[in-house]
């Protein structure tokens, strides 16, 4: 049988892999909470995605979300609404550490960020500890 | 009376392995009971990437602050573009600070704040 036969076959035989797929793909920005005080996912951190207006320069919420086990908030925004513009991500941070019976440096992290290319993927992390953070490009 | 904190930043380009100079910014603290933002000073990073004076005229007690960095404009200045039109940083002040030293490392793509001594 020939590979793409067998590539076929595949996709009749395992639907729910196309699902998962179609499904882990919905949001064309995505983000990754990571504590790196403790080396495990930030679970259970509330945010939320904002987008600024670009003649009035107002912020509007397109959604709040909390992070899931692997410190991942699926279904940020859908490719429809993910046109160019200045976004935010605001992390509440504070309360992550408050849960955990800890303070935090920083009572909530911004991170304020310029899409030009809203057709690729964009991946905005978040690496914390009480005391720092970081966030880059990531794919 | 309280002893006033000292606040100081320093400012890295971490792409090109230099201090970042002429960056912009400014410090500003959260005033209750309206919760805005008001704007305490303004500076610019030296050729170290160091900014002084920050806090110079103002006691910083408790409370929750913003520092800004202009960092698109740093980039833009060099001729770049850069994914963060600008880095804010808030933090909170408590009773013990007495000294919070703020360096933000950054490239084109990524930054990192941490606070040292």
């Amino acid at each position: 049988m020939s590979v793409n036969r067998l590539q076929q076959l595949k996709g009749h035989i395992l639907p729910q892999n196309k699902i998962t797929a179609m499904a882990g793909s919905a949001s064309p920005l995505t983000t990754h909470v990571l504590n790196t005080a403790t080396g495990v996912p930030g679970a259970n951190m509330t945010l939320s995605l904002h987008r600024q207006d670009p003649l009035t320069s107002a912020w509007s919420l397109i959604t709040t979300g909390i992070t899931n086990a692997d410190g991942r908030c699926p279904g940020l925004i859908t490719t429809q609404m993910f046109t160019s513009g200045v976004y935010r991500l605001h992390f509440d941070t504070a309360q992550y550490w408050q849960s955990m019976e800890e303070t935090c440096f920083y009572p909530y992290v911004e991170i304020v960020f310029t899409i030009n290319d809203p057709g690729k993927k964009h991946h905005v992390p978040l690496l914390l500890s009480r005391f720092s953070y970081s966030t880059y490009r990531g794919s | 009376m309280m002893e006033s904190c000292t606040l100081t930043t320093h400012v890295m380009n971490s792409v090109d392995g230099v201090p970042a100079a002429r960056v912009a910014l400014s410090l500003h603290r959260l005033e209750p009971p309206l919760m805005v933002w008001s704007l305490l000073s303004l500076g610019t990073t030296d050729e170290d990437g160091r900014c002084s004076g920050l806090a110079a005229r103002e006691e910083l007690g408790p409370g929750t602050y913003k520092l800004r960095f202009e960092t698109g404009s740093y980039w833009e200045s060099r001729g770049q573009t850069s994914l963060h039109p600008y880095v804010e940083v808030v933090f909170s002040i408590s009773d013990h600070h007495q000294r919070i030293h703020l360096p933000l490392l950054m490239t084109r793509f990524s930054y990192s704040i941490y606070t040292g001594s």
